[in-house]
């Protein structure tokens, strides 16, 4: 039922309405099934890690095409599906309206899923933009826009349509998510296309670096943690029966958090060629976030007080109390990784994936159970199927959880500590990577292991779920009668905050604006970054089959597991070579840094090795590095190079910037063949049959052969 | 090189004008919270969440 109905009473105007509440279920059954199919990918790629093996040989499948399906489904599909249904939930009940337009609530839900369906139709088959947390090609970024304005549209409707004057806390946690995920997703995905399924970023090497984690971390901050604090600022009281603790802390916990989070993205940077400014300012106030976080974890933990009995016995809670607890733990472990000697140790390491997890496992994963225990028993009007499963699916997800949180830290912390040790006559104590490699595999079986638990508690939520609606029913629809909004319930005495928390459209604004700040400081010099890093004359642009190569490096996800940026510290000097200048990277579209050491770092990998040891290397790892965790690119072997766009690529990038001649577009396929030929005398020689000329693994060679070799090898 | 870089990018100002700004947004809103005549108000706003409205019979 949509339609409102009004009596007049006096002069207020006594309404009747219903929630729409069949698209909160829609979400609800959405987020389930999303939910499963993360945790299973998840599973999938961490013992892919422990046995390379376990890809089978198939290129659709490997670590490097179904990790960024993994976060992909993790972050939008599931957190994304569950943030939609708790939000249009709550929303509406916080507000005394039904959602602004039932139609646009449709096209939210079936585009939003489209759109999973996309990724998951072309990241395995490695349609992707090479930028971690943001893979998806721009068709596809181009209907995220158009979804989240319709989302937009449908919220700000809602409150248009209000009949609660005082917009609540949760409330401004979704604006904020809102209006700075768009800002994100637009900025950092702006692109120029080659194909409908391949462009090319719009920014280069530091710059582009520097927006894509600007970009990164705030999609774990306005994605992951906003929009989840405003469904605990409504859930728990909600759940608890309790007011939340203090609004006034929730208040300031609102703008502590929306203001400085923006600005700590540099963190993901420490110690490579972006500006120390920015480094310095990243790590402050990362550092800063300590206490809104912890505010907000205060205010949501200290809201159970007096009922934590129920915490022992109903699900909703146990699982709230959790998620808060570990909410608190990764907020405190996520700026004490930011302080830079500590970065030092942790970055590039399996700590990280650690700390991510605790994050999204233990906070979002955690809420999202509770919150779906309380939505299905209230949406299907009946009581939750079986606590006991829900007692067994909470221990299983918090043994598995901490199987893995420990296992990543001992990996962690095994890895940073071997790759750094130096003996007595200033040599690496353990020069080979693979050492460190071997020593962190029973590390990955634990994880894996660990994994296994999570998803098999989740499978038993799922049953719990469905049995719980199967017992209830959705024919009942309530009615519920408010007043309508009128000039009676401004308090004109309030306070300029107070006021301001009435008026929905100026405290968007704000809330914009404090995020904008932050953005402008921190990415504008990064715009205007080709006025201050100078151009080296020794840098040159790819060629047409470097290019190519490079592209397969990007299919691949090369950059998931090998770096390609050396750190001014002396064992990475040491053990990579010359470290990174900011100046080489300029013709990076989009930069391939990476933020895992799995595999070594490649900054410097040109020219180490001949051609014939990359060949060996990409057909069977193990062949030159016994032990290697790589798995087999057989397929590099068969498929051909396409030559067809190339020129076309070429052509994007002059526009890009990058200073190709017309003649260089023009002869840009001869010139890769020649290249193509080269490549193919050195490789024949080593008894390769000729016909490897056209196939895949010698553009590859070609672009491993270049990194780093303009300016590493330059006196 | 390296040097070069850092000097013409180097901006050790920005973190200090940051915090600035976040100290000064910090301690207005501070007190705009914390003015006594709100309390009343702050406490009919927690209970937000508890009030989905009243059923129609």
């Amino acid at each position: 039922m949509s339609s409102t109905t009004s009596v007049s009473s006096g002069n207020r105007r006594l309404e009747t309405f219903s929630y729409d509440d069949q698209i909160v279920r829609m979400f609800v059954i959405a987020t389930v099934i999303w939910g499963a199919v993360a945790l299973l990918l998840g599973v999938t790629i961490a013992f892919e890690m422990a046995n390379w093996k376990l890809n089978f040989g198939l290129q659709w499948i490997t670590f490097g095409r179904l990790r960024p399906l993994h976060t992909n489904a993790a972050i939008f599909a599931f957190c994304g599906n569950a943030i939609f249904a708790g939000i249009y939930y709550s929303h509406q009940r916080l507000l005394k309206a039904r959602l602004f337009n039932d139609v646009l609530s449709r096209i939210h839900f079936y585009g939003w899923q489209l759109i999973i369906v996309s990724a998951a139709l072309t990241l395995p088959f490695g349609i992707t933009s090479g930028k971690e947390y943001a893979e998806l090609e721009w068709p596809i970024d181009i209907a995220i826009t158009l979804i989240w304005v319709v989302f937009a549209v449908n919220f700000f409707g809602t409150i248009i349509r209000r009949r609660e004057r005082h917009i609540y806390v949760a409330i401004w946690f979704y604006i904020a998510t809102i209006l700075t995920v768009a800002v994100l997703h637009i900025v950092n995905s702006l692109e120029i296309p080659v194909s409908f399924f391949k462009s090319y970023s719009l920014y280069a090497g530091v710059q582009d670096a520097l927006i894509q984690w600007w970009y990164g971390h705030n999609a774990v901050a306005f994605f992951l943690t906003t929009p989840f604090l405003g469904l605990m600022y409504y859930f728990i009281p909600k759940a608890a029966n309790r007011p939340v603790y203090s609004y006034r802390l929730s208040i300031i916990h609102f703008w502590s958090l929306v203001f400085i989070y923006i600005w700590a993205g540099p963190h993901h940077l420490l110690y490579t060629t972006l500006p120390e400014w920015a480094q310095t300012m990243g790590m402050i106030m990362s550092v800063a976030l300590w206490a809104p976080s912890w505010g907000g974890m205060v205010n949501g933990l200290l809201t159970l007080r007096g009922v934590w009995d129920k915490v022992r016995t109903d699900p909703v809670l146990k699982f709230m109390a959790c998620a808060v607890t570990f909410y608190g733990m990764s907020t405190f472990e996520g700026p004490l990784l930011a302080i830079k000697s500590v970065n030092m140790i942790a970055h590039f390491t399996d700590w990280i994936p650690g700390h991510v997890h605790s994050g999204t496992i233990g906070w979002n994963y955690m809420l999202t159970a509770g919150m779906l225990y309380y939505l299905v028993a209230k949406l299907w009007n009946t009581e939750i199927y079986s606590k006991k499963i829900a007692d067994i699916q909470f221990w299983l997800a918090t043994i598995g959880l901490v199987l893995y949180i420990v296992s990543m830290w001992t990996a962690g912390i095994t890895q940073s500590l071997m790759w750094r040790a130096i003996d007595s006559t200033g040599k690496l104590v353990y020069p080979n990577f693979i050492e460190t490699v071997i020593k962190i595999v029973p590390m990955y079986w634990v994880r894996a292991f660990g994994g296994v638990f999570v998803l098999t508690s989740f499978i038993l939520m799922m049953y719990n779920l469905y049995k719980t609606a199967k017992s209830g029913s959705t024919d009942k629809v309530e009615v519920y009668e408010a007043y309508a909004l009128d000039d009676s319930s401004v308090e004109k005495t309030a306070s300029p905050h107070r006021k301001l928390e009435g008026i929905p459209m100026v405290f968007a604004v704000l809330a914009l604006l404090a995020i904008l700040v932050g953005t402008a400081i921190e990415i504008v010099p990064a715009l205007f970054s080709g006025s201050y890093i100078t151009k080296l004359d020794v840098v040159k642009p790819y060629t047409p089959l470097e290019i190519a190569g490079r592209d397969i490096y990007i299919r691949e996800g090369c950059y998931l597991c090998h770096s390609q940026t050396v750190r001014p510290l002396v064992h990475e000097v040491l053990r990579y070579g010359k470290n990174s200048e900011a100046a080489e990277f300029v013709y990076d579209h989009p930069f391939q840094w990476g933020s895992k050491r799995i595999g070594p770092d490649l900054a410097r990998v040109g020219g180490k090795y001949p051609d014939m040891w990359h060949y060996r290397h990409m057909f069977d790892a193990r062949d030159v590095t016994p032990q290697s965790i790589m798995p087999r690119y057989t397929w590099l072997f068969e498929q051909t190079i396409d030559y067809s766009t190339l020129s076309k690529k070429l052509s994007v990038m002059k526009t890009l910037g990058v200073p190709y001649t017309d003649a260089d577009v023009e002869n840009a396929v001869a010139t890769a063949q020649a290249q193509a030929e080269t490549i193919k005398t050195t490789l024949v020689a080593s008894s390769v049959p000729p016909q490897v000329v056209d196939k895949e693994i010698v553009a590859l060679i070609a672009y491993l052969q270049r990194i780093g070799v303009d300016y590493g090898k330059a006196p | 090189m390296h040097k070069e870089v850092l000097s013409l990018s180097n901006m050790p100002w920005m973190p200090i004008v940051a915090m600035l700004i976040f100290a000064t947004c910090f301690v207005a809103y501070i007190y705009w919270t914390y003015r006594k005549q709100n309390k009343p108000l702050y406490e009919e706003a927690q209970g937000l969440p508890l009030s989905d409205g009243e059923k129609h019979e």
